[in-house]
């Protein structure tokens, strides 16, 4: 359902990123690389609302003529950019609310590894087995047909 | 309408256009020139009034755009002014025609126009004419601003003029329905009469009238005709009009709100123009007064007369807000037509650049993403870029770094589009150069240097490829080296191992025609692109600094002072152990180099590459001491493992020194001259920064060199290679080879030549052959000190040091010698196999005392044992080759190192082979006749490949051929260890008594080889020397060859009788038979009974015992001998009357009950009497 995921971290440099057509893989990271500032400008619009009441949910970031850019930010300013299918009707705003939460919880998960250095990126093919459990997971969210 | 501008902004919809246009043929230089000149008249207040006329110049406008004039009035050229070059007055007729032809593309909308002549004199210039003016040239036109001006008012007149004429159009009167021009067809055969053309007429008078007034500078009237059109155009769905008229209204509350303007730089400068604040300057906008000033047009058409009034001014004007709504509602309505593509675009730009100031970034994004998706007809590549560039711009201005990069990337690649006929490289560079700062990307490698790299690595990658590409393709290969070098440096970590294949094979190819230089390359644009080092090239694991090599370590000398005593802690001894900061200690390293010496430094490197990597000018960066680094080149196979690279360097002066890191220039294979000398400090895993060692001052340099210079014809020294003269760095033990107890000497020289030379070479009746060395450094002290590894029966290393050591201090350039003499000696026995032989042969070692005829009995069955076989089995082994070793610590110190106590130790191996000449298989004793004298056995074998002879003092030479085992024999007189002094010294030193007694062994086996003096010789090699049996005596051939303690001596007539010959006496005459006993040993002996036991031998084995009646004693014949003291003597005295003639033999027995068991029987050894009784003599 999901085309292209990707985290970025606090400093707007990658951390991961995937996505499906992999033959065209500079397409999209140029879309997240690009969605980068409507996610900084949305961030600096709510930046005075209280912390615990912010949305993290940045909604759709933009939409281009074949896909849907969406984000989401963590409160230590990690973001996720997701890329879905424009066509996929299916996909509501909630859906995708959702998604993100679990892509959160997932993250949360490569945090908590001792192993994992903050910052670093997180390796798709790593030994880690929680980064692999990360990188299953969004497998699973780029499979998933709706 | 199909040309968009995409500079339009709201406040140009205030201003009147003007084309400045050259006829003929003139000069782009001049043209822009005067142009220049032109637009510096940009507005103009009009005389008498306050309001503001703002004159827009283009120098090149689609007439197609002028069409839509109607629409919008700021769209219209109202004004052109030609400029042209005429040089006579013949050409000028046709210069004038060529004026009103161009005056004729915009006719129908010209308010005025003006034609500037260059170059005309003449009497046509004397005419004057209001729309001509004459200039001598180019540069003698002062008046053209002057001329300008007059023109503006002259539109001015006329717009104003228009103005009124519209606005006072009486709403009964038909008003004409003004149309764009797609629609003109749409109205064909449109009833004219119905109350819904009339409104729609109306309304789109209304919205012209709202243009004609803000051009003339009344924004509050244009405000309020928008209004007015707004309502009147929402009521007929005119939609089109509808979005004009809203986004008029828009544009003059954008004018009142934002006089600073939105449009950028002209904004600006429009702002410098009229300097009044935006709150006097509103106050002042005068368009309430020209209201006033016409009131009959006002009222006439119904408008509010209160439109003056502050009230007024604030309900017509949109807020910031409603601007933005009014403009989403105008474009909403543009897009409903396809043909107002063009002005549906510039709206949106125009609200973006008002949300720019406005800060909203979010809604203006959204108006752009709108504008992306305006599709227009066609256009081409030019436009396109121009649409994308003012994209990436508009981005900008919003804040949207990434999202402008995006665009400034694509305007770029649009450049250079395959279906373009001549690419743009230079603009297609250009325009990816400014990209960088949106892909966060800087062309400096220090920002890169620091810690992971963070970012886009893919998308940034890939601009880079795309400058490498761009660069190369406009003929810069420099700018292509340069950046592709760039690539390779900072995105190492990213390409995968074809891509660093590729990347270096292009860059191969590209130094191959412009080498890499370390300069900064500047660009055009003030940009310049700082060289780019490879640091990351190759990969360094471990950094090690390396000791000096143990001969040149300089050591302290023991100051008063205990240094070694840590002074931290008040106990001499702690468990507990005062821990510096970890940190701190592991960067001190606590050795030292010297200066002017070469200190190494070792790292491991390896290449990740998939090529092979040159590496030159690798050199070590320091700091604290004047360092000399001496560059190491070197070349990584392609993925190498890792690689040990020594960087080596030499201290000048003394200090702390700290180094840095390496330098390394690197080099892809085949690639000449791409040198980067550069800094590497972060590019080591762990910092060695703060590596500090302490260099001090110390001996100008001393190498040792040691090595072997062997006689090379002498074949046992064949293995040693002639070291020859290349000193080597590392100290060598100096093999030798000697053969035999050969004698060799070692020089040592120590010359001051900055080098400490170690000469060594055996002397094997050889000339010492001595380099000549000389030079100038400083005085050295030495002491010596000799450390013998392996003791073999003596020291065979001796010197003199005191010879030596007066030729010290050593001047400069002086020689000292150090002469060692080499005496090697050799174990010559076979030791096991001597052993064994014999045990075998346990006669003749037996204590027993053998006499003549024993030994004959004896004797076959010794030598019915082969000898030969196990000897001649054994060969092999007995050329086995003896190694002895010594070190020779040598202590020095001298200079400058010396005054701060600093000395060197070196140690000099001394290896020396030694290969046995002759062995003594068997050695036994035989007893001679004289207790005093016994035959000595030696079977000895020639393990060399020559002939050898072998001689004693005594006996003749000996020729033994190669492998010949013979057996000699020689008379030796007895030896009286005993004798011996033993030195007081020696008996404190070795307390040990086992000690004590190798040390006699030792005394014992010198005593009897320098008594037997055994030399060898080799008469083909004139070789010679002496073999030793010292170690191949063991105890029982000792005892053998020792005089017994006990000395007797039987005296028979006073006469000694010891030897074979026999003593004489006459028949019937008693014979004094005296037996002395002589105590030696060191207790007391005795008391001994003797019995004296006459037979005669009959030479067959049978000895006769009963003599009874031949021989009778006078007295006893048995004596008895007092206890003898040490040293002490004794003497018994009987007599014997031999009765007839004959040879008698006298056996002197003890009793067996007085004999004392401990004693060795070999100690009453009694020579026996022989005794020839002879006839009286008449």
């Amino acid at each position: 359902m999901a085309v292209c995921i990707a985290v970025i971290a606090k400093e707007n440099y990658p951390l991961y990123i995937r996505s499906t057509p992999t033959e065209n893989e500079l397409k999209f990271h140029y879309m997240v690389h690009t969605s980068l500032d409507v996610v900084d400008e949305k961030i600096s619009a709510m930046g005075k609302a209280l912390v615990d009441q912010r949305e993290l949910y940045l909604g759709l970031l933009y939409p281009t003529e074949d896909y849907k850019v969406y984000g989401y930010v963590t409160n230590s300013k990690v973001k996720f950019v997701m890329v879905v299918d424009s066509s996929n009707t299916a996909l509501r705003d909630n859906e995708i609310r959702s998604m993100f939460r679990k892509l959160h919880n997932s993250y949360t998960d490569v945090m908590c590894n001792p192993f994992y250095n903050p910052g670093d990126r997180i390796q798709s093919s790593g030994s880690v087995s929680l980064s692999r459990a990360f990188d299953n997971m969004v497998t699973s969210m780029m499979i998933q047909v709706c | 309408m199909s040309v968009p501008d995409y500079m339009q902004c709201a406040e140009d919809h205030q201003t009147l256009l003007v084309v400045v246009q050259p006829v003929g043929i003139v000069s782009e230089e001049n043209f822009f020139r005067i142009y220049k000149r032109i637009c510096s008249v940009s507005q103009i207040s009009v005389r008498d009034s306050q309001r503001v006329l703002y004159i827009r110049y283009r120098h090149h406008y689609p007439p197609e755009n002028n069409e839509w004039g109607d629409f919008q009035t700021h769209r219209k050229v109202v004004g052109l002014i030609t400029i042209t070059d005429c040089f006579s007055a013949k050409d000028w007729p046709q210069t004038f025609e060529k004026f009103h032809v161009q005056k004729e593309i915009y006719g129908s909308t010209l308010y005025d126009s003006r034609l500037f002549v260059f170059g005309l004199q003449g009497e046509i210039v004397e005419q004057p004419r209001t729309d001509v003016a004459f200039y001598p040239n180019y540069e003698d036109c002062q008046t053209v601003e002057k001329r300008i001006e007059d023109f503006i008012e002259s539109l001015f007149i006329v717009l104003e003029s228009k103005r009124l004429d519209r606005a006072t159009d009486k709403s009964g009167d038909k008003i004409p329905l003004l149309c764009v021009p797609f629609e003109k067809k749409d109205f064909v055969g449109l009833d004219t009469d119905s109350r819904h053309y009339k409104k729609r007429c109306q309304g789109r008078m209304r919205k012209h009238v709202g243009d004609l007034c803000l051009q003339a500078g009344m924004l509050q009237d244009s405000l309020v005709h928008y209004h007015m059109s707004v309502e009147l155009l929402r009521s007929v769905n005119d939609f089109l009009w509808l979005g004009a008229a809203l986004e008029g209204l828009c544009s003059a509350s954008v004018i009142y709100h934002y006089p600073g303007g939105t449009g950028g730089k002209s904004g600006a400068r429009r702002f410098q123009g009229s300097t009044l604040p935006a709150e006097a300057a509103n106050r002042h906008r005068p368009g309430a007064q020209e209201v006033l000033i016409d009131p009959g047009a006002l009222t006439t058409n119904g408008i509010n007369p209160d439109t003056s009034t502050e009230i007024g001014r604030a309900k017509n004007c949109l807020s910031p807000e409603d601007i933005i709504d009014k403009y989403k509602e105008a474009i909403s309505y543009y897009s409903k037509y396809k043909n107002a593509g063009v002005i549906e675009l510039e709206a949106c730009i125009k609200a973006v650049r008002v949300l720019a100031i406005q800060k909203r970034s979010m809604e203006a994004s959204e108006f752009l993403q709108n504008a992306v998706y305006i599709n227009l007809r066609q256009l081409s590549e030019e436009e396109k870029i121009q649409r994308y560039s003012v994209l990436s711009e508009l981005y900008e201005l919003i804040g949207f770094h990434r999202k402008s990069a995006f665009f400034k990337r694509v305007a770029a690649m649009q450049c250079v589009a395959p279906s373009i006929a001549e690419p743009g490289w230079r603009a297609c560079y250009k325009l990816l150069l400014e990209t960088l700062p949106g892909y966060s990307l800087s062309l400096d490698p220090k920002d890169f240097s620091r810690g992971a790299h963070r970012g886009w690595a893919a998308v940034q990658m890939r601009l880079l490829h795309e400058l490498v590409y761009a660069s190369r393709r406009m003929g810069n290969p420099a700018l292509s080296v340069r950046h592709l070098s760039f690539l390779l440096q900072t995105m190492l970590d990213f390409l995968s191992d074809q891509e660093k294949k590729d990347v270096t094979q292009s860059l191969e190819n590209y130094t191959s025609k412009c080498p890499g230089t370390m300069e900064p390359i500047a660009l055009r644009d003030g940009l310049t692109l700082p060289p780019v080092p490879f640091t990351k090239l190759p990969i360094v694991r471990h950094v090690k600094l390396l000791n000096l090599p143990a001969s040149l370590r300089p050591h302290k000398m023991k100051s008063l002072l205990g240094q070694n005593v840590s002074t931290k802690s008040p106990f001499i001894y702690s468990p507990i152990i005062a821990h510096n900061r970890g940190e701190e200690r592991n960067k001190k390293i606590d050795f030292q180099w010297v200066q002017g010496d070469v200190c190494e430094v070792q790292l491991m490197v390896y290449n990740p590459m998939p090529f092979e990597l040159r590496v030159e000018n690798m050199g070590l960066l320091t700091s604290g001491v004047e360092f000399e680094s001496l560059p190491a080149a070197l070349s990584l196979p392609a993925e190498s493992g890792l690689y040990p690279v020594t960087l080596v360097g030499v201290p000048q002066t003394t200090g702390t020194i700290t180094v840095n890191g390496k330098e390394s220039p690197f080099m892809v294979p085949a690639q000449q001259g791409l040198l980067h000398p550069c800094m590497a400090s972060a590019t080591l895993g762990e910092p060695i920064s703060a590596l500090d060692l302490p260099v001090f001052q110390f001996l100008q340099s001393y190498y040792c060199v040691g090595f072997c210079k062997a006689p090379s014809d002498t074949p046992f020294c064949a293995t040693v290679e002639q070291a020859g003269l290349v000193p080597s760095r590392f100290l060598c033990g100096f093999p030798l080879s000697l053969v035999g107890v050969a004698v060799a000497r070692c020089l040592c020289r120590f010359d001051t030549k900055s080098h400490l030379h170690i000469w060594a070479w055996t002397e094997v009746e050889m000339e010492p052959r001595t380099a000549v060395a000389a030079g100038s450094g400083y005085n050295i002290l030495i002491t010596v000190i000799v450390i013998i590894i392996e003791k073999l029966y003596g020291d065979f290393l001796s010197w003199k040091l005191e010879e030596t050591l007066a030729q010290f201090p050593l001047q400069p350039g002086k020689v000292a010698t150090f002469t060692i003499n080499i005496k090697v000696k050799l174990d010559f026995s076979c030791q096991e196999n001597l052993l064994q032989d014999l045990s075998d042969d346990g006669i003749s070692v037996s204590g027993f005392p053998l006499s003549s005829p024993f030994r004959q009995v004896v004797r076959p069955r010794v030598e019915g044992k082969p000898v030969n076989p196990p000897e001649s089995n054994k060969a092999g082994d007995y050329s086995h080759v003896k190694t002895l070793e010594a070190i020779l610590n040598f202590k020095y110190s001298g200079g400058p190192g010396h005054t701060e106590g600093y000395y060197r130790n070196l140690s000099l191996g001394l290896h020396i082979e030694v290969e046995p000449s002759v062995f003594f298989t068997r050695v036994s004793t035989l007893p001679a006749t004289s207790t005093r004298q016994c035959h000595l056995l030696l079977d000895v074998f020639n393990s060399t490949e020559h002939e050898l002879t072998i001689s004693t003092r005594s006996s003749e030479a000996l020729i033994l051929h190669a492998g010949e085992c013979q057996r000699m024999a020689i008379q030796v007189d007895k030896f009286n260890f005993e004798s011996f002094p033993e030195s007081p010294g020696e008996k404190g030193q070795f307390a040990n008594p086992k000690q004590l007694e190798e040390e006699r062994r030792e005394a014992r086996g010198l005593e009897i080889h320098s008594k037997l003096g055994i030399c060898w010789r080799i008469p083909s090699l004139k070789r010679s020397g002496e073999a030793s049996v010292e170690g191949l005596l063991n105890q029982l051939v000792l005892e053998h060859l020792q005089l017994a303690p006990l000395q007797w001596d039987v005296l028979v007539d006073g006469q000694l009788c010891d030897c074979e010959s026999a003593a004489a006496c006459q028949v019937g005459d008693p014979v004094r038979l005296e037996v002395r006993l002589t105590n030696r040993s060191p207790r007391s002996v005795g008391p001994f009974a003797l019995t004296v036991v006459p037979f005669q031998d009959h030479q067959n084995g049978v000895h006769n015992y009963d003599l009874h009646d031949t021989i009778s004693f006078v007295g006893s014949s048995t004596f008895y001998l007092d206890a003898v003291q040490p040293s002490g003597q004794s003497a018994c005295l009987g007599a014997l009357l031999f009765l007839y003639t004959g040879d008698f033999f006298l056996h002197i027995r003890f009793h067996e009950d007085s004999t004392s068991k401990e004693l060795p029987p070999s100690w009453f050894c009694l020579p026996s009497v022989h005794v020839r009784a002879l006839e009286a003599q008449a």
